[in-house]
């Protein structure tokens, strides 16, 4: 027996307890008291006190664990003696470990004599008394955690167990080399799997620490420290921790404990800031096409991944703690992290700063999965505003920025929308269609109306460029086969046969075929579209259960809604911004509210008139934002052409920096703004072919003007000048736009602010006005943008519109949909921009010859993309949707046609996002008004 | 297989339970959905056999209309049959063919008046230009003793309540209606069958004691194969307690609690807008977070 248990150390234990086995326990008991009082004898030969050392361990052990230092009592005690210990140590605990309990729960006689003897206490003191070092600490730790780990009987229960342990859990806390943590962290998460199984132990934690005078519960406080740590420490301290968690769900002492006494939400939301710190401020990004953070990009970085951990244990302990110190957590996040720390990052000074930060924003909402928490990202988002402009609206402005964080945001939206959370959608779309003030009156009850014909469809699919119709391009190119639909009934009832004479016959086993022909060619493409919109409004429909109401016109009803005030953030807003002085500065800072139109001459005194600062200066975003504002304050953001000049005065910025110096034949340039004006007015009307182009060419002319005259920056000029026309509503008034060039800020300057916050959305006009909202109006000016926009940008537009068209909302599918409702002049349609579109690429394939050549190359290149596509993502199913899960590798480059040419490819899109559309109208026309059921 | 769909649910929200309990053949399996092979819409399909109207196509240039008309068609019928379900006409069902979209089986009940106890088989026919076509037809398996049904076909006079089928304004269901209401309200003016009429007019008693040979004529043909070798024809089979007990009991359990069924699905949407409010975040239980 003593050379087997000599034999063991601590990787041999397995072995041993079968050896073990059926050794009777009087033996042990025999030797276990045996090697104790060996044990026994050299303790008490150092005992500097040489008394009852039991009454006086508690004295002892917090001299001991407040220094933490080398501690010796008497002279240094020689190594064969402490190696004896040990050695008998092992032993015994080996023995204790072994023991089975007694009848009925009662100890067994080895633990009994533990409890009895102060074993561990004074085996405690021992280490104490030698060197109380790492190593030491080490021992000790591995010690308690193989204990309490594979005894087969509670041994925490027992005071003279516990208190030592907790003693040193205690003298563990503060600094110990990595090793020591790691063993500590282990032994606390053991602890906790025990708590977790046997609450009664819980109790016992909390006395106990008051014994120790701190009314903490010392596990748990313990492990706080390690909450954000990397690697296998960090992951076993969060997962011990939400052991406490779900604990807390159920006692309420637990939960008080934590949310009052400790410092564990603060810590956690704390330590996101301090782990979004050390994310890359600028992301480097692969290409082009890239629009957002996959997860084989964010495994290549560890701080991004550390941070994911961490969000996600946040995730976590939300999901299980208690409400109080659910509620907390979220509030400390909320005002913590998203609020002092992602909403200046979203309005950091450069572009790609910015577009790193949407990126993190993005994939931080893609990884929450808990209500609670989404909720406290989506107010963030919605309400929160940073410098008086909300992030929403900053977000959304975004869009129409160029380069690539036009579409980083396009991504973040993508992913807002597919939340199917009523919140998001009321505030992006749904608040500026309730009250129906985008349609004529007399169509307000069309709303509800169904579309029984497919009319809608067969009014989108009539777009479809003629160049791209389905006898044009041939099979299998267009995926197109020859359905011949079986003769059912043809027109007597009786002749219910099949004709037969077709080429192909396909068995289903059931003795009925499919008679697939030649008689009439199908789009057997158009039946995946069909497919796939009715899993997309099926899913769709059933999460908008929850809903509150059904949007449909009548509910929530228009009249109320009139005034519609934005709602209020759940922040009040900062107090350094001064109150307005005047009328212009009013208008922009009640912009969020239905604040009152400014005359035009009243806009002209005003801003002619040096600003008038405030004594306490507005934050620098904040001056320049306004000075953008006050400068759009009459032409801004009316629906028609708005959002267009947003497009041209961003892509204006992107070529000038670029010190892009193309040059074009020169037109007159008021000439084209007219042109331009004129087309928004009637979409089939043509539209510049190349808006850009002609847009630098003005900047040129108009540049050399005024270097001639006086010098002044191009770009002001070009504002002024451009922005005069456009000014519809109040051409008449002619204002003198020059005057706001005095206060026009340098390029440089307004550079920051135009891809930061220029938006003030649906608030500078009056809302009786009609305005589908910033959201619906930048997507239809990108989407006009069809021909120009990249790929993968034409990929994203339309992947959101199809998003927002599969939503089962009357509202919000009879403005997508309905191509027979009649809107106000004012709102452009998705409808009248399909169609613009239409003929804008009719035109072209006019007057290219090569035209129906590049659409062939075209379709060729995008179904070796999708097939490529496939190969990588298995879970892919439609023909579009494959197309659009870009990933950050280039698609194979096409031999015959270059990316560059966007016409052809955006005439290639714009066919399938017709039919896309289509499928969509019609699966709504049997879906949506079919209660749901499974 | 959308109206195999539908019709389980009018099935379940039907109201009838008589003693005779309708039995479906099991569907035929059909080929999984996949990528490049043909899914089974196309046979439930309709034939296109001329232009569904000179107008429309006319309309509809570059032959959009020509790939897609078989799909608006298709689509207008899934639309009207999720109309039928919707309206719940008492003792009404009805059921698309397997082969064409265009013929529907129908079986109705008739439980009080003159032909009380009469469960009658039909089919509707659908003209392939619907609907800019004529009304859809009515014929009756047994050409039950009626002044509206011809003695000979089976079929109803439907025209004469829709002299002309309107679209957006005349729906299947309204003929499925009026086949109902025939037997409840006796016209004899302009009848298809003179003899009914007549004996309506002058001798009830005889008209009825015919009426009662009819119900009982159509009655002991219940069980026969359906006229249609289709696999979605409606056939009864006599009461048999080891299938339609089941069966009876899990569709009045279904009935019974709708909110539990519902309930127990996961929900992916999110909503934190209280009921009556326009404001994001407005319910009460929000957590505060500042």
């Amino acid at each position: 027996m003593a050379s087997m248990v000599a034999n063991g150390n601590r990787d041999g234990r397995q072995g041993e307890a079968l050896v073990l086995k059926g050794v009777d326990p009087e033996t042990c008991m025999i030797v276990f008291k045996n090697h104790w009082a060996q044990v026994v004898k050299i303790l008490e030969k150092h005992d500097p006190l040489r008394s009852n050392t039991s009454s006086n361990m508690a004295a002892l052990g917090v001299i001991g664990l407040s220094s933490g230092g080398p501690m010796r009592f008497g002279g240094p005690i020689p190594g064969d003696e402490a190696s004896a210990v040990q050695n008998y140590v092992e032993h015994i605990l080996f023995l204790l470990m072994e023991e089975d309990a007694g009848q009925a729960g009662a100890m067994g006689p080895i633990l009994e004599f533990v409890v009895m003897e102060n074993v561990m206490e004074r085996l405690f003191l021992w280490s104490l008394r030698r060197q109380f070092t790492d190593d030491m600490k080490l021992e000790q730790l591995k010690m308690y955690e193989m204990i309490v780990g594979q005894a087969r009987q509670p041994l925490l229960h027992h005071k003279p167990v516990l208190r030592p342990l907790m003693m040193l859990l205690s003298s563990c806390s503060g600094t110990a080399g990595p090793e020591v943590e790691a063993e500590l962290v282990s032994l606390l998460n053991q602890l906790c799997c025990v708590l977790a199984k046997d609450q009664s132990v819980l109790e016992l934690f909390f006395h106990t620490s008051e014994d120790q005078g701190a009314a903490n519960f010392l596990i748990f406080s313990l492990l706080i420290p390690f909450i954000h740590r990397e690697g296998l420490v960090g992951q076993q301290a969060r997962d011990a921790l939400l052991l406490i968690m779900s604990l807390s769900a159920e006692n309420q002492r637990v939960a008080q404990h934590i949310a009052e006494n400790t410092y564990f939400c603060p810590v956690l939301a704390t330590g996101l800031s301090g782990l979004y710190s050390s994310l890359p401020t600028k992301l480097e990004v692969p290409g082009e096409e890239w629009h957002c953070l996959h997860r084989e990009d964010w495994l290549q970085m560890p701080t991004l991944v550390q941070f994911l951990n961490s969000l996600e244990f946040c995730n976590a302990v939300i999901q299980v703690a208690h409400p109080n110190i659910r509620d907390q957590l979220v509030s400390y996040i909320y005002n913590g992290f998203l609020v002092p720390v992602l909403a200046p990052a979203l309005h950091k000074p450069t572009l790609e700063e910015v577009m790193t930060t949407t990126a993190y924003l993005d994939l931080f909402v893609r990884s929450v999965s808990e209500p609670v928490l989404l909720q406290t990202f989506l107010s963030f988002i919605l309400l929160h505003r940073h410098e008086n402009v909300h992030i929403l609206d900053t977000l959304v402005s975004r869009i129409n920025t160029p380069f690539q964080l036009g579409t980083v945001s396009l991504a973040l939206f993508q992913t807002l929308i597919g939340l199917y959370c009523e919140d998001v959608m009321l505030q992006l779309i749904l608040r500026y269609l309730i009250p129906c003030n985008h349609m004529m009156l007399s169509q307000r009850r069309v709303v509800k109306e169904r579309d029984f014909y497919s009319v809608s469809a067969a009014k989108i699919l009539a777009l479809t460029p003629s160049c791209c119709s389905p006898e044009h391009s041939p099979p299998p190119l267009r995926q197109l086969d020859s359905i011949l639909w079986s003769k059912g009934t043809d027109n007597s009832p009786n002749t219910g046969t099949m004709e037969t004479e077709e080429t192909f016959l396909e068995e289903d086993g059931s003795g009925y075929s499919c008679v697939i022909g030649s008689e009439i060619y199908l789009d057997v493409n158009y039946l995946h579209y069909l497919y796939n919109a009715r899993l997309g409004i099926s899913s769709c429909t059933r999460a908008c259960q929850v809903w509150s109401a059904p949007y449909d016109g009548e509910d929530p009803p228009p009249e109320e809604s009139h005034p519609h005030p934005r709602p209020r953030p759940p922040c009040p807003p900062q107090t350094t911004d001064p109150a307005p002085t005047n009328q212009l500065e009013l208008e922009w800072d009640d912009s969020y509210d239905a604040g009152p139109v400014v005359s035009p001459e009243a806009a002209t005194a005003e801003s002619s008139k040096p600003p008038q600062l405030p004594a306490a200066e507005p934050p620098k975003h904040i001056q320049e934002m306004r000075r953008t504002a006050i400068m759009l304050v009459k032409g801004s953001y009316i629906e028609e052409s708005d959002f267009q000049d947003d497009v041209m005065v961003y892509d204006l910025v992107a070529k000038k920096d670029a010190r892009d110096t193309v040059t074009k034949g020169s037109k007159e340039v008021k000439a084209h703004v007219a042109d331009h004006n004129s087309n928004l007015q009637s979409p089939l009307a043509e539209v510049g072919d190349d808006l850009m182009g002609q847009y630098e060419e003005l900047i040129r002319t108009l540049g050399s003007d005024e270097a001639g005259t006086g010098g002044s920056s191009p770009v002001k000029t070009v504002d002024k000048e451009f922005r005069n026309p456009v000014v519809t509503p109040m051409e008449e008034d002619e204002v003198d736009f020059s005057s706001f060039s005095m206060d026009t800020p340098e390029l440089e300057k307004q550079h920051s602010s135009l891809f930061g916050t220029k938006l003030c959305s649906g608030s500078t006009r009056s809302h009786s006005v009609p305005f589908t909202g910033p959201f619906v109006s930048v997507l239809l000016s990108r989407l006009e943008n069809m021909l120009d926009n990249s790929l993968h940008v034409n990929l994203l537009l339309t992947g959101i519109l199809a998003q927002l068209a599969a939503y089962p909302q009357p509202l919000l599918q009879s403005f997508l949909l309905n191509t027979n409702m009649v809107f106000q002049p004012s709102v452009r349609s998705l409808y009248q921009v399909l169609a613009s579109l239409k003929n804008q690429i009719e035109q072209q394939a006019s007057t290219k010859k090569d035209f129906p050549k590049l659409i062939t190359s075209a379709q060729h290149c995008l179904l070796a993309r999708e097939s490529s596509l496939k190969g990588q993502d298995s879970r892919e199913c439609s023909p579009l949707e494959a197309g659009r899960m870009m990933k950050s590798s280039p698609p194979p480059q096409p031999k015959t046609i270059s990316l560059a040419r966007t016409e052809v490819f955006a005439t290639v899109l714009f066919t399938e996002f017709l039919k896309e559309l289509a499928a969509i109208a019609q699966e709504h026309s049997i879906l949506s008004h079919v209660p749901m059921e499974e | 297989t959308y109206l195999n769909d539908f019709w389980e649910k009018g099935r379940s929200d039907g109201e009838e339970q008589s003693g005779e309990q309708q039995q479906q053949r099991a569907s035929p399996a059909r080929p999984s959905f996949g990528k490049k092979q043909l899914p089974s819409i196309p046979k439930n399909a309709v034939p296109i056999t001329k232009p569904a109207s000179p107008a429309a196509t006319a309309q509809l240039a570059n032959g959009t209309h020509a790939s897609y008309g078989p799909f608006y068609l298709e689509y207008s019928l899934l639309a009207e049959f999720t109309l039928v379900i919707k309206q719940k006409l008492p003792g009404i069902y009805v059921q698309p063919s397997y082969k064409s979209a265009l013929m529907w089986f129908g079986v109705i009940f008739i439980r009080h008046g003159l032909y009380q106890d009469g469960v009658f088989k039909f089919t509707v026919y659908i003209p392939d230009n619907y609907p800019d076509g004529e009304c859809p037809r009515v014929v009756f398996d047994i050409p039950v003793f009626h002044p509206l049904v011809d003695p000979v076909s089976g079929e109803l006079d439907v025209r004469r309540a829709f002299t002309k089928w309107r679209r957006n304004h005349n729906h299947i269901w309204q003929v499925l209606m009026y086949a109902r209401t025939v037997f409840y309200k006796i016209n004899t003016m302009e009848p298809l069958n003179p003899e009914a009429a007549v004996l309506y007019d002058k001798d009830v008693q005889l008209f009825k004691s015919k009426v009662v040979d009819s119900v009982k004529l159509c009655n002991s043909h219940l069980f026969d194969q359906p006229k249609m070798d289709d696999p979605y024809a409606i056939s009864f089979s006599s009461w048999n307690p080891a299938i339609h007990d089941e069966a009876k009991e899990r569709m009045f359990s279904h009935k019974r609690r709708p909110e539990d069924h519902q309930k127990g699905l996961p929900v992916s949407g999110l909503s934190w807008v209280k009921p009556g409010s326009t404001q994001p975040f407005s319910k009460d239980d929000n957590p505060p977070l500042s």
